[in-house]
């Protein structure tokens, strides 16, 4: 499933949030199986599978990783390209690994402004690098080059790697706060 | 309509919604003129104890004659049933302060031993409290239409399940499941008419929600949802309880089950009368007949034994607020469901919480039921709110267990339903021919940590060599927040059976048992109740596609509109005949040929939908530009 599609955008990562969400709600009000409930049975199959799959585009369109993943897969012909996605930039990987060390030991001592300062930091570079994946696109959609290309799944990592950090950040902040 | 009336003499079925409460449920409707209310007793009470006694003989005493005898038989008067639903036998509920005779200490659902020598499961318990609730409704309004079912937002899969096959039970066509917090911003947001972002502090007799919602003309979209299902005024009776026996001089763990009925009702009168009072007196009489010994409460000392239970909310609160991507000050108001957010101390603590006074203009006892009614007034189609819809989340996360015992989420929490996500699988032995998979809800990152839903079990792979098999095993959650589970072996491209072993709540062959059970469903009623309810579907079925067909004719393609009018017909005579099956097969006809038409539509209303609303008028011109013949519904058609 192309989210881009689903929900009428062309392939671009530069999305108007808002007509996403007026999209999003004038689709499931009429796809939504509250609305349905006097359709016949096969109306409300056919109904309830668009509304599935307006939900999941809508998750994904919603959320910059999860777009940027998507629109990658979309312009790279299909997901799961395991061989660049591994391919991860040594620089990245020792930004991360500081990260880490940071977090872990912000953990032990459980010093939860540390935690905050340090995800306000990570957020900050996610957005540097969301304004950064806006023109990669947009090179990459003029001419698809290899080079660009690479660029763009840079970036898309970068971002992968700043989500699933926030994620455990989330996590943490949901054990103490418990 | 026609043919309702030659089989149906009465008015419309009306639709009902009910707050299947902790510790009062209610019911209530949208009548034809006027705005919802709830349905009242013949002393004017709307609130019906939750309370259901078992005798030794007859019928079971339900809500205040049950709670009335309530402490001469503590062990068969069942209160706060709702505690226990979707619970194991070995669920910690089950120890905490109360008088109850468990029939068993393991085992996937909860079983007391009652009067009569009967045991009862919690959705049998409900199930009592259903019916009176049905009846109330029945003496009011005559035949009833679906109800929709209120539930924790927070509330499990199993919890949820529990809850439909109560209603089930209870005779009830249960339409939608619906989340409390979720209704209670129904009934507000249709009063208020104010568009923008709310928070929904729901605090009951035994659960706590927390939900955030946006409303934007007409459409409630629940951003994040959060809670503990085992968190409630309860919880505060059972704090002062404690305190309350151990004045008396008694251990609360020695206390008898009378002893502990008589000082958990005495803890809830001073805990309501403290919400108007800053101290509060109250003669206590042992059920021995020992001398009554006289308490003093203070507010003080009250607030000081609910803080740490109303400061759980607390955490969860600033939780949901964080998945939902919002600082309490971006909120336009917090609304108030629940009887125990009548407490000074949970109102005060929400204030300061959000930063603003919590709204609760409408009773936090009934606003959950009212809601639920409107909401049943709209999924029958009846009311005159066109464009009213909720759009509700996936409260906790689903998942599989994965290698090394952790917990692998396949739909995060706070995820639009319906939703569904696929994950692939693959054996890891050669000519392995069974897979079995462990269904797990939940946030924590250990399977054992989580909530066990299910363990299913794979069977009939084509045997093959390890890692080549690949397993799609699909969840798919509905509109009522409730799972499936369907898989498939992708390499041969052939369906799988699945075969579902549930591990928790009770099994499908236990709940047909009990329907048979069950007074109303005796035997000879079956088969006119089939008929009956394969008449009201094709006449529904009917009215929809006639309806479709006049409103959208354009779409009709040559000829269409001639076959549909005819399978219209044949299903319309066949519903007057006795043969269900017949009218079961008629029904299915008009389907198959209107199908195409069906799909049309739903291409064109996404279109419009993609393409803005302004522009509909365009795409009208559009559809007959590319040659479709207009139709004119009416013209032939068999009135």
């Amino acid at each position: 499933m192309d989210p881009f599609a689903t929900l009428g955008f062309a392939h671009r990562y530069d999305l108007d949030k808002s007509e996403l969400e007026r999209r999003y709600r004038d689709l499931q009000q009429s796809l939504h199986p509250d609305r349905n409930t006097a359709a016949s049975a096969s109306e409300r199959s056919m109904t309830l599978r668009k509304a599935v799959e307006v939900n999941e585009a809508y998750r994904v369109l919603r959320d910059d990783a999860a777009r940027a993943e998507a629109l990658l897969a979309a312009l790279s012909g299909g997901p799961g390209q395991p061989a660049k996605r591994d391919a991860a930039d040594p620089a990245l990987l020792t930004e991360m690994l500081e990260l880490r060390e940071t977090l872990s030991d912000a953990r032990e001592l459980r010093d939860a402004a540390r935690i905050s300062q340090l995800a306000d930091q990570v957020r900050s570079r996610q957005r540097d690098v969301s304004v950064a994946l806006a023109s990669a696109f947009g090179e990459l959609a003029a001419a698809r080059e290899p080079g660009r290309l690479a660029k763009v799944a840079e970036l898309v990592s970068r971002l992968r790697y700043y989500r699933r950090f926030l994620d455990e950040v989330a996590a943490f902040e949901d054990e103490a706060l418990s | 309509m026609a043919l309702m009336q030659i089989h149906d003499p009465v008015a419309a079925a009306r639709p009902i919604g009910i707050d299947l409460g902790t510790t009062h449920s209610l019911v209530a409707y949208v009548p034809l003129i006027g705005g919802p209310t709830t349905v009242v007793d013949c002393d004017g009470e709307a609130l019906l104890p939750s309370a259901v006694q078992y005798r030794a003989a007859g019928e079971p005493l339900v809500g205040a004659p049950a709670l009335r005898v309530a402490r001469d038989f503590p062990e068969d008067t069942i209160l706060s049933v709702k505690r226990f639903m979707g619970r194991g036998a070995d669920d910690p509920e089950t120890r905490r302060l109360g008088p109850y005779r468990f029939a068993t200490q393991q085992g996937p659902v909860v079983r007391f031993s009652v009067a009569g020598e009967r045991v009862v499961t919690p959705v049998e318990v409900s199930a009592e409290i259903l019916r009176e609730l049905k009846r109330r409704a029945q003496d009011e309004l005559g035949e009833l239409g679906g109800a929709v079912i209120t539930v924790p937002a927070y509330f499990d899969d199993a919890q949820r399940q529990a809850t439909k096959d109560a209603g089930r039970l209870a005779g009830l066509n249960v339409l939608r499941l619906l989340n409390e917090p979720t209704a209670a911003a129904l009934a507000y947001g249709l009063e208020s008419k104010q568009n923008g972002t709310f928070a929904v502090y729901d605090l009951g007799g035994g659960t706590f929600d927390i939900t955030i919602l946006v409303l934007d003309d007409g459409v409630f979209q629940v951003r994040s949802t959060g809670g503990d299902s085992q968190l409630g005024g309860d919880d505060m009776d059972r704090a002062l309880a404690d305190r309350l026996l151990q004045d008396m001089g008694t251990e609360p763990a020695a206390a008898s089950p009378a002893q502990v009925r008589v000082v958990l009702s005495a803890a809830r009168q001073i805990k309501h009368a403290l919400t108007d009072n800053e101290q509060v007196e109250a003669e206590i009489e042992p059920p021995n007949g020992a001398k009554s010994v006289a308490v003093r409460v203070t507010r003080t000392e009250f607030d000081a034994l609910a803080r740490p239970l109303v400061e759980r909310t607390g955490a969860v609160c600033r939780r949901a607020l964080r998945d939902a991507g919002l600082r309490p000050d971006e909120l336009d108001g917090v609304i108030l469901a629940g009887g125990s957010t009548r407490v000074p101390l949970v109102r005060s603590y929400v204030a300061e919480l959000f930063g603003s006074e919590p709204l609760s203009s409408i009773d936090p006892d009934q606003v959950v039921a009212l809601g639920a009614a409107i909401h049943a007034d709209l999924l029958a189609g009846e009311g005159e709110r066109p464009d009213v819809l909720l759009i509700d989340v996936l409260p906790l996360s689903l998942g599989v267990e994965a290698m090394g015992g952790v917990a692998e989420k396949i739909l995060p929490r706070n995820t639009p339903i319906p939703a569904s996500a696929a994950q692939t699988f693959t054996t890891y032995a050669d000519n392995q021919t069974g897979f079995s998979l462990h269904v797990l809800q939940g946030e924590r990152e250990l399977a054992r940590d989580c909530r066990s839903l299910a363990h299913f079990t794979l069977k009939g792979i084509p045997p093959m060599p390890a890692g080549l098999a690949r397993l799609e095993v699909r969840f798919h959650v509905d509109a009522d927040g409730l799972l499936k589970v369907s898989a498939r072996e992708l390499t041969t491209g052939v369906e799988q059976h699945i075969e579902v072993k549930p591990s928790y709540g009770l099994s499908d062959e236990d709940v047909e048992r009990m329907l048979l059970d069950a007074y109303e469903h005796a035997e000879t009623d079956v088969a006119e109740r089939a008929l009956q309810e394969q008449r009201v579907e094709a006449e529904r079925i009917a009215s929809a596609t006639e309806a479709a067909v006049a409103s959208d004719a354009e779409l009709l393609a040559e000829g269409e509109d001639q076959t549909i009018t005819r399978a219209l017909a044949e299903l319309r005579a066949t519903a007057r005949g006795q043969d269900a099956r017949a009218i079961q097969r008629g029904i299915e006809e008009l389907d198959r040929i209107s199908k195409p038409f069906a799909g049309r539509r739903m291409d064109r209303s996404i279109a419009r939908a993609l393409a803005g609303r302004d522009l509909s008028a365009v795409e009208r011109e559009t559809a007959h530009a590319r040659g479709i013949e207009p139709h004119l519904g009416g013209g032939d058609r068999d009135k």
